[in-house]
């Protein structure tokens, strides 16, 4: 391109850049005002920027409460899901036994079939166990949700681990499960990494599977609690957006952190699909 | 399916052919939980859903009532409505590719800013569509702040949430706004398979970006722009469940339903579980049909350049 539409065309991208932050400092901004604050100017920098707000969501709003619930359920589910999935993801993806294509491609299947489709016969089963409005429950929900993608990467990854390396293994003496514990598991790493990061977005971020796997009010997810306040504190927007921030920040902490990470996980697919 | 369990039949077992059978196991071992979940929770309960739809609510709980549901699905304007709405979107799909496949050529192309694009873009994607949605429920509410805006330049208030013709575009804007950073990354991704030297030789040629664009990055990343298109609009039928929730609840007057939504309210809030399915149903082959179109229509036209 040349020298000058280059600028033409960075020039908007710029105020499209603007428009992406702009949503969460503008909220950020209304959180540290009072509302007398905020009534007066919307947009006006705070004036003794204040955390009151913040702690009166954090307690008396009782986001404390469902901030740990979900830090529970989806440290749990994380935990769950790559354990699991890099136990299958090395079977499917590295060793050729009977039935491993059509196990592999039954996974793949499951990849396809959206929650939505299979929420109400899931919500049954879970009652039929006793397991509706518990942890386990969610956790459990959770897991099965996010397993296939988890099962696929880790596949993909470990398909391109060298033959050598798993025979050379089994030669010093090691048992499959030795295998994927002392080798396949440390080289797992990278891969584990990216994939448990983009599980705790996804697991921290739902708001569908939490409201209809746990819905009683001492049981609320942080997602589910977020949408919660915004009936009750209709009139006090301040407040409501201090919610709406501490809901965000764990997110966006990841993301400062794993930027590349998460973007690896996302393209995983694309590339290699 | 074989299990993970080993039978003991030999008394006196002598430790290498039990290693022996134990290794022979030991794969399905491996892949037992993983399966036993997929197919409980996934896969079983997709046919359970099938067959549960063909059955009643309520008194007739359990009984075979055939196609009763699907009529009432397309006698109910609330469910007719929701598929409309995804009318729309498929309507709106390519201009959802495009923002992101245009954004992510220039940032390939190296504009003045590249990197800082790249990350800034990439992050609404991080957030939950419940605090994007609670964002922006802030901002177009009816006393909020683009009003105010608005009417601080002389422009009357637009009821951004509260207008049935203009919710569902603010809520689709709405998702293609916290979303389009994943699709830009998927194509940054695809940009970096490309074949480098049709493109210098177009630049050398003095083509200009537009027929650049056209004849060499269209035809080139046809496998990317393919997923895209099918992940975008998975994404559009199943995962603005969260903004619907906070920003519009379906309204007003059911103009923002989509099926996931009606399914939602049937099975969660309405106790219509049989019908939930049904509706259930339909989604799932609305989306089948509408990913082998697209896969189809993308392959045809591949052939002809």
């Amino acid at each position: 391109m040349a020298r000058v539409s280059r600028w033409l065309v960075a020039v908007p991208m710029a105020a499209l850049a603007l428009a992406t932050v702009y949503p969460l400092v503008f909220t950020t901004n209304v959180a540290l005002k009072t509302r007398r604050e905020y009534v007066l100017d919307r947009f006006s920098p705070a004036d003794s920027p204040r955390a009151d707000n913040l702690s009166t969501a954090w307690n008396s709003v009782g986001l404390a409460r469902y901030f740990a619930n979900s830090l529970i359920v989806v440290l749990c589910a994380v935990a769950l899901l790559l354990l699991i999935g890099s136990m299958a993801g090395f079977a499917l993806g590295r060793l050729r036994f009977r039935g491993s294509r059509a196990l592999f491609l039954g996974c793949l299947a499951a990849l396809f079939v959206p929650f939505q489709v299979i929420m109400v016969p899931l919500s049954r089963t879970l009652t039929t166990f006793g397991l509706i409005d518990t942890y386990p429950g969610l956790i459990l929900a959770y897991v099965a949700q996010f397993l296939p993608f988890t099962i696929f990467l880790m596949a993909s990854y470990y398909a391109h681990v060298p033959t050598e390396v798993v025979d050379a293994a089994r030669i010093d003496g090691n048992t499959l499960f030795g295998v994927y514990r002392r080798v396949m598991l440390p080289l797992g790493t990278p891969a584990l990494i990216s994939v448990g990061i983009l599980n705790t977005l996804f697991c921290w971020n739902d708001v569908l599977i939490a409201l209809l796997v746990m819905p009683s009010a001492e049981h609320r997810t942080l997602m589910v609690g977020v949408t919660s306040l915004r009936g009750q504190y209709s009139d006090d927007i301040p407040t409501f957006a201090a919610g709406v921030l501490i809901a965000a920040v764990p997110m966006l902490v990841i993301y400062l952190f794993f930027q590349r990470q998460i973007a690896q996980g996302v393209t995983a697919g694309a590339t290699k699909g | 399916m074989p299990t993970g369990s080993t039978p003991a039949i030999d008394p006196v077992p002598r430790r290498a052919t039990r290693r022996r059978n134990a290794e022979r196991l030991a794969p399905y071992v491996l892949v037992a939980p993983a399966v036993l979940v997929v197919v409980v929770l996934r896969l079983y309960p997709l046919v359970l859903g099938v067959n549960f739809s063909f059955t009643g609510d309520g008194d007739s709980d359990g009984t075979a009532v055939g196609l009763d549901n699907y009529v009432t699905l397309m006698g109910d304007p609330l469910f007719v409505g929701a598929l409309r709405n995804v009318g729309l979107l498929v309507a709106l799909l390519p201009v959802a590719v495009a923002i992101p496949g245009l954004l992510a050529t220039f940032i390939y192309l190296r504009v003045p800013g590249h990197r800082i694009f790249r990350s800034v873009y990439f992050f609404p994607a991080v957030l939950s569509p419940v605090i994007v949605g609670a964002i922006f429920t802030l901002l177009l509410a009816f006393d909020g702040p683009l009003n105010a805006l608005l009417g601080s330049v002389g422009l009357g208030p637009v009821d951004w949430l509260g207008d049935p013709d203009v919710a569902i575009f603010m809520v689709v804007g709405v998702h293609v706004w916290a979303t389009f950073g994943m699709a830009l990354v998927v194509f940054l991704a695809g940009f970096a398979t490309l074949d480098t030297s049709l493109l210098d030789a177009a630049r050398i040629d003095g083509a200009a970006l537009p027929r650049i664009i056209w004849h060499v990055i269209v035809p080139g990343l046809s496998r990317t722009i393919q997923f895209v298109f099918v992940t975008t609009m998975i994404g559009m039928l199943t995962s603005m469940f969260g903004l619907l929730y906070v920003m519009t609840s379906g309204g007003p007057g059911g103009a923002t339903y989509l099926p996931e939504y009606y399914i939602w309210i049937q099975q969660g809030q309405l106790n219509r579980p049989a019908l939930a399915s049904a509706a259930a149903t339909v989604l799932f082959l609305v989306m089948v049909v509408v990913g082998l179109l697209q896969v189809s229509v993308l392959r045809r036209s591949g052939r002809e350049d």
